[in-house]
């Protein structure tokens, strides 16, 4: 730990003591290091409760990855996100459920149910395509809005597959012989339970993601699609195919928000109607303006700060100022935490255009570009 | 230090960034096997003791000191508000007033409380905040979210939760346990309500509107097994719980020929079906389930309808009851929220908190406060009175704790705005009626 801080004052002193670009380098590298052993180091120390917030802000990363290449990178406006986790995660349970409920199972092999499951709503988003290959922004909006509802209302009438309003129990993923469910296996002394297994899981499934994510969007499919987002006509005439990029990069999202749904379905281990609303899908636009609209870091951050800070607010509601214990006159928790989190969303889009990716990249930009210039204003 | 000089010879390596990426690799390796060794220090990690048995008391999860936490999962700020303020109310109310008379054998008893907003995420987290740290549940709304978090209490946690909700798919646990009769119970006393004193009889047409989803959906239920044993016929409705307008189902049951209507939804799709049904001159009978009413609803223009022609029927007395223990609670309640109306949520909430603070005296007697020692106490009891007019029977968890329903009738001069018309009672259907699942 001391060389960490040793690290940090280092990145400190750098740019006053004027030296070299590779100083500026290392700390990030090491901060990545350092972020990388905490992450793995966790599950050993944190609370199942901190655990299971973090599933789902990975879970959530993973959905608000897919949802930026489409609205944040191809300006294409979805509502319909949540529809495509509840695919996922539903998909996931029929695939996998051996039909020992009384409900329809396969009963395939978990890690394949899952990749099926992922497959299957990639299918729904392409059997979507003729109408998101050809409709653009607001109009999109609103068309994969009645897919929000035409899901819930087979959510909660298609018992044989969903279960109904109770929702279906959703099987444990097993890999390699290794169970993800509540049976404890003790790694050095501590007992790891489901969320413990699943943490490393959630984090493969979220670096895999992202990286897949950056290549599409540093490669060519990325600047076709900034292309039409930014000129649709221009990006026709320098032969970009539109349509097919647009339905194209529709199913890709729908795949991430797939994957989202199996992974959240994993850490709820039951599936319930009531979370695939048109909240859910409101959440992770959310998510993509407040983290930065267009990248993968973006997305990875607004997924973390809207699923966090609700949790966060509500767990420690007894110790927050202004707060009243429920049951007398004030603002009860609940409704605190949702003012608190009403007000970070309108912060950070008044002060932070670009959102919070955006603020840190351009004072890399700015502290960059005073040192290759140094006598221009910082 | 090793890792110390490692680090400096970094600071003279070539500066190429791959070399740099390697080298911090290698640095995170050896910090993580630091870490791994680290862990077996966590907090974490288990330890084998049991807990001291202080003067013969045997206690486990929830229990620190001489204190009792206890959780309560509630929604006050989501779709239930009202219900959930009432409830977690009257139960800190319970909670005060035990204490006060000197708490369960010495232990002091405390609430946790967390509002989920009937927010799935937000309840799931909230039990796994909770779980480690209190004995029970006094309070858990929204069936769904019980459903979700069923196979961990089923399987490891094994904690007693009073869920606030009457479906009997939550029949059969031995931890989680419904209080009072279950929606398909008293949807069958209603009906026999309806075929014994107002006029419905064999061969009748009945509509019976519902939200879909689980409370609904149970509630037809009991309407269908009702109709199958007494040759009626019924006409479905669903409806969801942003539908407020009952003009439609109003008609379409006029259409069909209804003698009466039997309500499964909330307050205002009350006060719509009733005003609606009765300003169309289609006067019969209709009768909700307990959810669906409010006192607030008199004050408004379905107000004298509702008087005229609509009941409800309950699992137990309503708050405005004529019992001692009913009035006792009416004037505690009022002096501790004198701003906050009187509904039958406080009921509710009451009737579980005592029922747990029973079970937890019983627990208490034979020296075993553990989870476990709680779920046994809770078994043993099969007559439990609070003065609300019903028994709970709690020895059979794949049965409701009570068969029997109160039929009520709206009346605004009444405390709670509800006066009884029928005793508590159970209808021969309602005590042959075994809940298929």
């Amino acid at each position: 730990m001391s060389e960490v801080l040793h690290r940090d004052e280092a990145r400190e002193r750098a740019p006053r003591s004027g030296l070299h670009r590779i100083r500026l380098v290392r700390p990030r590298v090491w901060a990545w290091a350092v972020a990388v052993v905490l992450l793995l180091a966790f599950p050993f120390y944190l609370d199942r409760f901190w655990l299971e917030a973090g599933l789902f802000a990975m879970a959530a990363a993973i959905g608000a990855i897919g949802i930026n290449l489409l609205t944040g990178a191809t300006g294409q406006l979805s509502m319909g996100h949540a529809f495509f986790l509840a695919v996922g995660a539903y998909g996931y349970c029929v695939l996998a459920a051996d039909g020992g409920d009384g409900l329809t199972g396969l009963g395939l092999p978990t890690w394949l149910a899952a990749v099926l499951a992922v497959l299957v709503a990639g299918l729904a988003g392409g059997l979507f395509s003729p109408i998101s290959g050809r409709l653009s922004g607001a109009y999109l909006g609103i068309a994969t809005l009645a897919l929000v509802f035409i899901g819930q209302h087979i959510m909660f009438n298609a018992h044989d597959l969903t279960g109904g309003a109770n929702g279906r129990d959703v099987p444990p993923l097993s890999l390699f012989g290794l169970t993800f469910d509540d049976r404890e296996i003790d790694v050095a002394a501590v007992p790891f339970g489901s969320a413990e297994k699943l943490w490393y899981a959630g984090l493969v499934l979220l670096a895999a993601c992202a990286l897949f994510a950056r290549g599409v969007l540093r490669g060519r499919p990325g600047r076709a699609m900034n292309a039409i987002r930014d000129h649709r006509i221009a990006a026709g005439v320098l032969g970009v195919p539109v349509a097919r990029h647009r339905a194209a990069v529709f199913v890709l999202s729908s795949m991430y928000a797939g994957l989202a749904g199996v992974l959240l379905a994993l850490v709820f281990q039951r599936t319930v109607p009531d979370y695939f609303g048109i909240t859910l899908s409101l959440d992770y636009l959310a998510m993509i303006v407040i983290g930065g609209l267009g990248s993968v870091s973006g997305a990875v951050a607004g997924a973390a700060f809207v699923s966090l800070l609700p949790q966060v607010l509500t767990r420690y509601s007894d110790t927050l100022p202004l707060v009243s214990a429920p049951g007398t006159d004030g603002i009860a928790p609940g409704e605190a935490a949702r003012y608190l989190y009403g007000a970070a969303v309108v912060l950070v889009v008044l002060f932070l255009p670009g959102g919070l990716t955006g603020a840190v990249v351009r004072r890399r930009a700015r502290t960059r570009s005073a040192r290759t210039h140094p006598g221009e204003e910082r | 230090m090793n890792r110390t000089n490692r680090a400096n010879r970094m600071n003279r390596v070539n500066r190429a960034s791959r070399v740099n990426g390697a080298l911090a690799a290698r640095a995170a390796a050896g910090v993580l096997a630091a870490a791994l060794v680290l862990a077996g220090c966590s907090s974490k990690a288990k330890d084998d003791g049991d807990k001291a048995a202080a003067g013969g008391m045997k206690t486990g999860e929830g229990i620190s000191g001489k204190t009792i936490t206890l959780g309560a999962l509630t929604d006050m700020s989501g779709v239930y508000a009202t219900l959930g303020k009432s409830v977690t109310q009257a139960q800190q109310l319970y909670v005060k007033q035990l204490n006060a008379a000197g708490g369960v054998c010495g232990y002091k008893v405390e609430l946790t409380i967390r509002d989920h907003g009937y927010d799935p995420q937000k309840a799931v987290s909230g039990y796994t905040e909770l779980e480690p740290n209190v004995l029970g549940f006094v309070q858990f709304i929204g069936s769904p979210f019980v459903a979700a978090v069923k196979k961990r209490i089923d399987g490891q946690d094994k904690d007693l939760v009073l869920p606030q909700a009457w479906s009997a798919t939550l029949l059969g646990s031995p931890y989680i346990r419904v209080i009072g009769s279950t929606y398909d119970l008293e949807t069958i006393n209603a009906v026999d309500f309806l075929m014994r004193e107002k006029g419905l009889k064999k061969g009748d047409r009945i509509g019976h509107v519902y939200f879909e989803g689980d409370y609904g959906e149970n509630a037809l239920v009991g309407s269908e097994h009702m109709a199958k044993e007494a040759g009626l016929t019924v006409v479905q409705q669903k409806i969801k719980a942003t539908d407020n307008d009952m003009t439609a189902q109003v008609a379409a049951l006029k259409k069909a020929g209804v003698k009466a209507i039997v309500l499964s939804a909330g307050p205002r799709q009350a006060a719509s079906l009733v005003g609606v049904a009765a300003a169309s001159g289609f006067n019969v009978p209709i009768i909700g389930n307990n959810s669906a009413f409010a006192p607030q609803l008199l004050a408004t223009e379905a107000g004298p309808a509702l008087m005229k022609n609509y009941y409800v029927a309950s699992p137990s007395l309503p708050i405005g009851a004529d019992t001692p223990e009913a009035k006792k609670l009416v004037a505690d309640y009022k002096a501790a929220y004198p701003k906050d109306s009187l509904d039958n949520g406080i009921v509710a909430g009451w009737t579980a908190a005592s029922a747990f603070g029973e079970a937890l005296k019983k627990a208490c007697a034979s020296k075993d406060l553990t989870r476990e020692g709680v779920d046994k106490a809770l078994l043993s009891i099969d007559s439990f009175d609070m003065g609300f007019g019903t028994t709970q029977d709690f020895s059979d968890p794949a049965a409701a704790s009570s068969r029997e329903s109160v039929i009520l009738k709206p009346d605004k001069n009444v405390t709670g705005g509800m006066k009884v018309v029928r005793q508590a009672g159970a209808s021969k259907a309602a005590q042959e009626y075994t809940p298929a699942s």
